[in-house]
């Protein structure tokens, strides 16, 4: 039995396929994983299936019968609904206006919500999705939002629901709760498609798996039916080689070199964030990462990790103590200045921080070193030298684009985070803030920036991780400090790693001294 | 005592005259931004709907038909600013300023063609005002707000309406979403281009409205670039009142005040140059823009076109 079969789906943007010939099948009550790397096309398909793309040929079978979808809103009729890799939201809006927008309600005359606020709070109740309807959406962190975007679709009513990389930006007992509820939304007559790049979601979470690569079908598997090597392998396609990689093989798990010296690139004395409306979100920060250093910063997103950015960057200056990058105040030079000389910045939120989606790619990856040698003269930009750093780093780096010139918001999630990824190390800049570099990057790109990483320290420069994957820290950092409430609770060194131990740590249990 | 007194109300009355094409072009300019169409044709609308407005009612001697007749070239004007940005995706401010100019061209070339030259101007009745009963006896309020001509009351509850209708109902909410994020908006069902084109041409039947105002209220007969201005004021005002229907209103009764009171002392005659006093509510637009400065915003998608598959908005 089959309650959805795509055939023969076509599609191509400006000439390019993005998606050539796939078939894809969904039955009844399972949790199917669609799987590939960076710009395989996963979203492309999922898309159309929604309505927001139109295919260039192909057929959409629901129930056996062929329907044709030409805007999200027939998809919703068919009830398929979907939650966006990049969300779709408006931040000026709260909440609940943003769940209930297009939806039909009771009193469509005076904005009374009664009824639908009662609804809503079912569903949030029953998932465990806790969010304040009425918070103004803009003001909200990312985890916050993906939990929109799930509550947004869970409240239309659906049969099919397209989840394409829902976990990005949610903590750990976040991803358990929401798979509890999926494996219960299934048995009630729910089939879900599940966009992942993380192995652990798809063995724990998926019946079946299709793979794509390249926009074709590579394979299609059932739990059960095949080993576990043959879903990893699936995962992580043909040509990486499982010994060599990090992620795999843990070279790091045994290794804990001696803490390098040298004097300290980033150094924190006492600092402190106090908000105008009084609220503390950094609280006495005192460390620092030294030449040749990977400094983690662990916790639960939102206890301070993108302040605690910011703060390094002098985005924010510290209302309290002080931050020397390369010995200096960071209050001594502007933002500008720091990312042309002595910082390389990888921010959380990729669509509004870190990326420009209407400049072309070759912009996007000098950005933040425009004014500086080789790019410019500090007058000009010197564009033929910038085409030519960018031809090499998207070769270096594995973008997957049509060239310098294409417009960087046509890239697909995982590639906007290889731009990000490149233009930061490309830089070679003594310290490396990176918040959540991996986020999105499909497994064999992952272990290439941990080799990055790597790179960097063996070649004296200082990083700051900033991670809200624990086993990503256990596996790079020399030292890792655990952030509560915009507190360091606690720094270990690499021999003290303990998964257990930064847990508690984590949840903002201190240890007894 | 009483003279300061009468003069008060005659300004005050006055002031809420004068208001009326300011509030219609402003809450024309607003609608149509909330779902991202940019509309900078403003002035040329304005000439068109003056110019069809009077000539309709000339010929047909009902100055109803001619309100009608010039929100509908307001509307035909909307109608083609929501096809060549939304259907032919062309850019908003490139297409507004060519309709500028053919509002501009239209609005002489009609009268010439269809009175001709005459030695004595054409003339249509103006709007006579219309006492509401009971409520227009009450004093002084009574006369400012209760005795005024039909459009004064119309702007007012157009305005009221408005806002309502974009804080307090659901269409309200899906037409502010396509302003602010039509991806979004569209991924919920909502029809874009639908609220698109609609917007756009409700916006150009006010501001049509307000073109035709002039010759009906205040002169009596259409002249060459009578609007003076007032369509590019009406820009302005929309993005100090934050693309709100309410402050819109309240930015279009400052804007009146000007215009009142330059035009009085340019007939008392101060010694004030008369340039200068033209100049007067284009200054106040700037003092206001920047005292307003970051206090308002404008919808985040304002000037843009919406493209389901292109992924760079
Ligand atoms: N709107 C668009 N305009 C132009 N190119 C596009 C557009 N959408 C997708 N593409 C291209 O299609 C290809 C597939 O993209 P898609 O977003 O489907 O990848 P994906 O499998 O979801 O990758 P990721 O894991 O990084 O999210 C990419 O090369 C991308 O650049
Ligand atoms: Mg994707």
């Amino acid at each position: 039995m089959v309650i959805l079969r795509m055939e023969g789906i076509r599609k191509a943007f400006g000439g390019v396929p993005a998606l050539d010939g796939v078939h894809f099948e969904l039955h009844p009550n399972e949790i199917h994983g669609l799987l590939g790397g960076n710009g395989a096309g996963k979203t492309t398909l999922m898309n159309i299936l929604f309505g927001l793309y139109r295919m260039d040929s192909g057929d959409v079978f629901l129930h056996s019968k062929k329907i044709s979808i030409s805007a999200p809103r027939d998809a919703i009729a068919q009830r398929i609904n979907m939650v966006h890799q990049h969300f779709l939201q408006v931040d000026s809006f709260t909440v609940l206006e943003n769940i209930l927008m297009g939806a039909p309600l009771k009193e469509s005359l005076t904005m009374r919500f009664g009824e639908e606020e009662k609804k809503i709070a079912a569903i949030q109740k029953r998932f465990g999705l806790e969010i304040d309807l009425g918070a103004t959406l803009g003001d909200l962190p990312m985890g916050t939002r993906q939990k929109v975007e799930i509550l947004k679709a869970l409240y239309r009513g659906v049969e099919i629901l397209i989840l394409d990389e829902p976990t990005t930006n949610l903590t750990p007992q976040e991803v358990d709760a929401l798979f509890l509820s999926l494996r219960e939304m299934v048995k009630e007559g729910l089939s879900i498609v599940f966009i992942t790049h993380k192995l652990r979601e798809v063995l724990s979470v998926c019946d079946r798996i299709t793979v794509l690569r390249n926009g074709r079908n590579v394979t299609t598997l059932r739990k059960g039916e095949a080993p576990e090597e043959e879903f990893v392998r699936g995962m992580v396609g043909e040509e990486m080689n499982l010994e060599k990689s990090i992620l795999f093989s843990g070279i790091r798990e045994s290794r804990a070199a001696p803490l390098p010296g040298g004097e300290a690139l980033l150094k924190l004395e006492g600092a402190g964030l106090r908000t105008a409306d009084g609220l503390q979100r950094l609280k006495e920060l005192s460390f620092e990462v030294r030449p040749g250093e990977i400094f983690g910063v662990a916790g639960v997103a939102g206890n301070g990790q993108t302040e605690l950015a910011e703060l390094v960057l002098g985005l924010q200056p510290p209302t309290a103590g002080r931050v020397l990058v390369s010995g200096r105040d960071v209050r001594e030079r502007t933002t500008a200045q720091l990312l042309g000389e002595d910082v390389a910045y990888i921010p959380e939120d990729r669509l509004h921080d870190g990326f420009l989606p209407k400049a072309n790619i070759a912009q996007n990856l000098i950005l933040g070193a425009q004014r500086s040698r080789p790019y410019s003269n500090g007058w000009l930009i010197d564009w033929k030298t910038v085409f030519a750093s960018a031809q090499e780093m998207i070769a270096q780096y594995h973008i997957k684009t049509a060239g310098p010139g294409e417009v960087g918001g046509n890239l697909s999630g995982g590639n906007i985070q290889r731009v990000m990824i490149a233009r930061a190390f490309s830089r070679e800049a003594p310290l490396l803030v990176a918040h959540n570099p991996t986020r999105g990057l499909d497994i064999p790109s992952m272990d290439f920036v941990y080799s990055k990483f790597l790179e960097r320290k063996a070649a004296g420069r200082a990083s700051l991780l900033i991670s809200e994957d624990l086993d990503e820290l256990l596996l790079l950092c020399d030292r890792i400090g655990v952030i509560y409430k915009g507190e360091i609770l606690g720094i270990l060194p690499r021999e003290k790693f303990e998964k257990y131990a930064i847990g508690q740590l984590m949840s903002g249990v201190r240890r007894e001294a | 005592m009483d003279a300061i007194l009468v003069s008060i109300v005659a300004y005050a009355k006055l002031i809420l005259l004068s208001m009326v094409p300011f509030v219609l072009a402003g809450q024309g300019t607003m609608l149509g931004g909330r779902t991202g169409v940019f509309n900078v044709a403003q002035e040329g609308i304005m000439l068109v709907g003056a110019s069809v407005g009077f000539l309709v009612s000339y010929l047909s001697g009902s100055i109803v038909l001619g309100m009608a007749a010039a929100m509908a070239a307001g509307a035909l004007f909307g109608l083609a600013l929501a096809y060549f940005t939304t259907h032919l995706k062309m850019d908003q401010f490139v297409i507004g300023l060519a309709l500028f100019f053919i509002g501009v061209g239209l609005s002489t070339l009609l009268p010439k063609l269809i009175i001709g030259v005459t030695l004595t101007p054409p003339l249509v009745p103006t709007l006579k005002d219309l006492p509401v009963p009971l409520l227009s006896k009450i004093p002084l309020l009574g006369e400012i707000f209760f005795n005024q001509n039909v459009l004064v009351y119309v702007s007012i509850l157009v305005s009221v309406a408005l806002w309502w209708y974009l804080y307090r109902t659901k269409l309200g909410l899906e037409l502010r979403s396509v302003g602010e994020n039509p991806q979004a908006a569209d991924s919920l069902g909502i029809n874009v281009t639908r609220a698109r084109y609609w917007s756009a041409i409700i916006g150009g039947m006010m501001i049509g409205l307000a073109g035709a105002y002039l010759p009906m209220v205040y002169t009596g007969t259409f002249t060459e670039g009578m609007v003076k201005g007032r369509g590019w004021l009406a820009i302005a005002l929309t993005f100090f009142g934050g693309w709100k229907p309410l402050t819109i209103l309240y930015g279009a009764a400052f804007f009146a005040t000007i215009e009142v009171l330059a035009y009085r002392v340019q007939v008392v005659g101060t010694g004030i140059p008369y340039q200068f006093l033209l100049m007067l509510p284009y200054l106040a637009t700037i003092v206001v823009m920047i005292l307003t400065f970051g206090k308002t915003r404008a919808p985040a998608f304002l000037g843009q076109n919406y493209d389901r598959e292109r992924r760079a908005l």
